[in-house]
């Protein structure tokens, strides 16, 4: 008979400490990007800020499946990623202001924070550049046979870039624990993903590389966390890749200082009144899992961590000039 | 000029869901994706089933997320299309609830019949609009009971032929829908299904896992459906007659039989049932109390507190469907499909 085994990954398995858990994480994302966000403006970060707000559930919702010997890609607006897998606060803010202290000793900046002893193999400055890496990843966890997953979370521009074709065809014919992950937030910089797409459904791609492809709602991290969960359990039983296509949202521009004239006002307060992290939120709550109490206390829990993170940062001293010449392949005299 | 919306030959309806076809069944279940270039071309084939049958009007629901009625005009090998169509006037929001307003415009502007594309759940949204107007449901869903697998051009050719005057008893069927009720406001329809789980959040909508299953509600009970409709299909007894219309109401759990039946697309499993009856219209089924969710259609949509109550019940007025098979039928036996050759 073609049965086939369910997973017990769904979202109906979720307690009351993996939901807070969930919220808070979500909360931290959005506190930092906000935080990250006054800090550019202020001057005080150098290079780009890409701000993740409104995505939050996306990262959160994935990540929650995932250990330390699981492996992630990221790309640009990559804090939200990193904060879900577990890299600490106070190496990403100094990273961001360019500090030693940073996770990759302040060379990296907001678009290269990586931290492999989390697994979390980088932010990425190049669009689509994390598919190959994702691949690789996913090439290791197969080899060293332990039931590791690679996630690679991209955007809907990267989905154009032939770096995707190519990884999800490696990924399919050698059957790898990969999930990729499209955070589709129907912009490309500014372009609309009606215009730059030409099937516009991300997961549509997905049959062509002999994968399963399926769309989630991107603001509700429950659907995220039930997907997610499905389709890593599954690369994990080495049944290989699967393509997960969350539809959701930025809050704020491409980047910081954007003037974002190519959406309106309208469909920004649109997708807003369906904030996912207030979702979560209303629902702990209605569901009376916890109090709003409760919920409050986690709120200035994080506020607190972001405070001292960036405290923590400003404090830090900025690397010597002769830590340019460390950390590189090329040994200089 | 004058729009095409307000002129008075026959008028067919298309309400092309762009978001069907692509859930979470494709990872928990063997669904495939149905991707909206393929939605296109049936859209095309039904248009030009339309033309065929002398149809010059079409009015369509807009949609920002790709375009399926626009691009089905384009790209027809160099064929002019005779018929003229247009999009509705109306906000696009990117919901299901596109799906009814763009049918209560229809309604409104006297559309002869309406062609859907997309699932169960697509169905449910333009039942809720399109009052009395006849529909003729193409199925891009994963698991659909209520639209059928038809070939674009059969539909459109059926549908235009409704339009034009074919409809009658013997090509137009009304089917049942159930009407659910929490804490005594009835707040939402299905057509085939209603669900209750211990699932507690909606989440990613499909249900899939029977072991959190607690009773199912069905409008109809046809054999060689697939989803928990099919629990329906298992159960029926000898005294079933083919075609006879009746409800179920059936409650999961142990203490009696097992039936095998198709959850999604090459998902197979036994259930596990504890009891069953069936329903004639006007039946009401109060649900067991309890904590989780009602699926309507398949997809988990309202979420229940421990003290809701859930009444659902058996109603015979939902929407009108066409009888593809007996349009075709009666418009070959009234010569619409003949003419007299060429000299």
């Amino acid at each position: 008979m073609a049965t086939k085994q369910r997973s017990s990954a769904a979202g109906q398995t979720l307690d009351k400490s993996q939901l807070l858990h969930m919220y808070e994480q979500m909360k931290t994302i959005r506190e930092f990007e906000e935080r990250a966000g006054k800090e550019f403006a202020s001057g005080k970060v150098p290079g780009f800020v890409h701000l993740y707000a409104g995505e939050e559930a996306v990262a959160v919702g994935v990540c929650s499946h995932l250990t330390d010997d699981d492996y992630i890609t990221s790309h640009h607006r990559g804090h939200g990623h990193c904060i879900a897998k577990g890299v600490d606060l106070r190496a990403m803010a100094a990273e961001l202001l360019g500090r030693e202290a940073g996770a990759c000793r302040g060379k990296g900046g907001s678009m290269h924070i990586a931290d492999v002893n989390k697994g979390m193999l980088g932010a990425n400055g190049i669009v689509g550049g994390g598919f190959p890496l994702a691949v690789g990843a996913g090439l290791t966890a197969k080899t060293n046979g332990k039931g590791q997953v690679a996630v690679c979370f991209f955007g809907d521009g990267a989905a154009n870039q032939g770096t995707f074709h190519e990884g999800l065809n490696l990924a399919g014919i050698w059957k790898l624990p990969v999930v990729f992950v499209a955070e589709n937030n129907g912009y490309a910089e500014s372009t609309p993903v009606t215009y730059h797409m030409s099937c516009r459904d991300i997961a549509d791609r997905a049959a062509g590389y002999n994968m399963p492809g399926v769309t989630v709602d991107g603001l509700d991290v429950l659907a995220v966390h039930e997907a997610a969960g499905e389709a890593i359990a599954r690369a994990r039983r080495g049944e290989g890749p699967s393509l997960i296509e969350c539809k959701t949202y930025r809050y704020y521009g491409h980047f910081e200082g954007d003037t974002t004239t190519y959406r309106t006002k309208e469909e920004v307060n649109a997708y807003r009144t369906r904030d996912a992290i207030e979702a979560i939120h209303r629902s702990i709550v209605e569901r009376g899992i916890a109090t709003a109490q409760e919920l409050d206390a986690i709120d200035k829990k994080v506020q607190d961590s972001i405070d001292l993170a960036w405290q923590f940062a400003e404090s830090a001293p900025y690397p010597s000039p002769e830590e340019a010449l460390t950390d590189v392949y090329v040994k200089y005299p | 000029m004058e729009s095409i919306l307000f002129m008075s030959s026959p008028l067919v309806g298309i309400i092309a869901n762009p978001a069907s076809g692509r859930d979470i069944r494709r990872l928990v279940a063997h669904g495939t994706v149905f991707d909206n270039n393929e939605k296109t071309a049936i859209v095309r084939r039904v248009l030009l089933g339309l033309e065929a049958v002398g149809i010059q009007r079409v009015a369509y629901m807009p949609e920002h997320d790709f375009g399926i009625l626009p691009r089905a005009l384009t790209e027809l090998h160099g064929h002019h299309l005779q018929l003229a169509a247009e999009p509705l006037e109306m906000v696009v929001l990117g919901t299901s609830a596109d799906s009814t307003r763009a049918a209560q415009s229809l309604a409104k502007l006297g559309a002869g019949c309406i062609i859907t594309l997309g699932g169960d759940g697509t169905n449910r949204a333009v039942a809720k609009g399109c009052g009395t107007v006849p529909l003729v449901p193409i199925s891009t869903g994963t698991n659909n009971v209520f639209p059928a697998f038809l070939e674009g051009t059969i539909a459109g050719m059926a549908a235009g032929l409704i339009a034009s005057g074919m409809g009658d008893e013997r090509t137009i069927k009304r089917a049942p829908r159930l009407e659910v009720c929490i804490n005594d406001v009835a707040i939402e329809s299905a057509l085939v299904d209603v669900v209750v789980s211990s699932l507690p959040f909606v989440g990613a909508r499909a249900l899939w896992d029977m072991s959190v299953v607690r009773e199912v509600v069905l409008s109809c009970v046809t054999p060689a459906t697939i989803g928990l409709s099919a629990l329906g299909g298992a159960l029926l007894d000898a005294g079933y007659e083919r075609g006879e219309q009746v409800g179920m109401h059936i409650m999961l759990g142990a203490g009696g039989s097992q039936v095998l039946i198709p959850l999604a697309p090459g998902l197979i499993s036994w259930v596990d049932i504890s009891e069953h009856r069936r329903l004639a219209v006007d039946d009401m089924v109060l649900c067991q109390p309890g904590a989780g969710t009602v699926a309507l259609d398949g997809e988990r949509e309202i979420e229940l507190s421990a003290t809701s109550v859930v009444e659902v019940r058996l109603c015979a007025d939902g929407p009108y469907v066409v009888d593809v098979p007996a349009v075709l039928e009666a418009a070959a036996h009234a010569g619409r499909l003949h003419r007299q050759q060429a000299d």
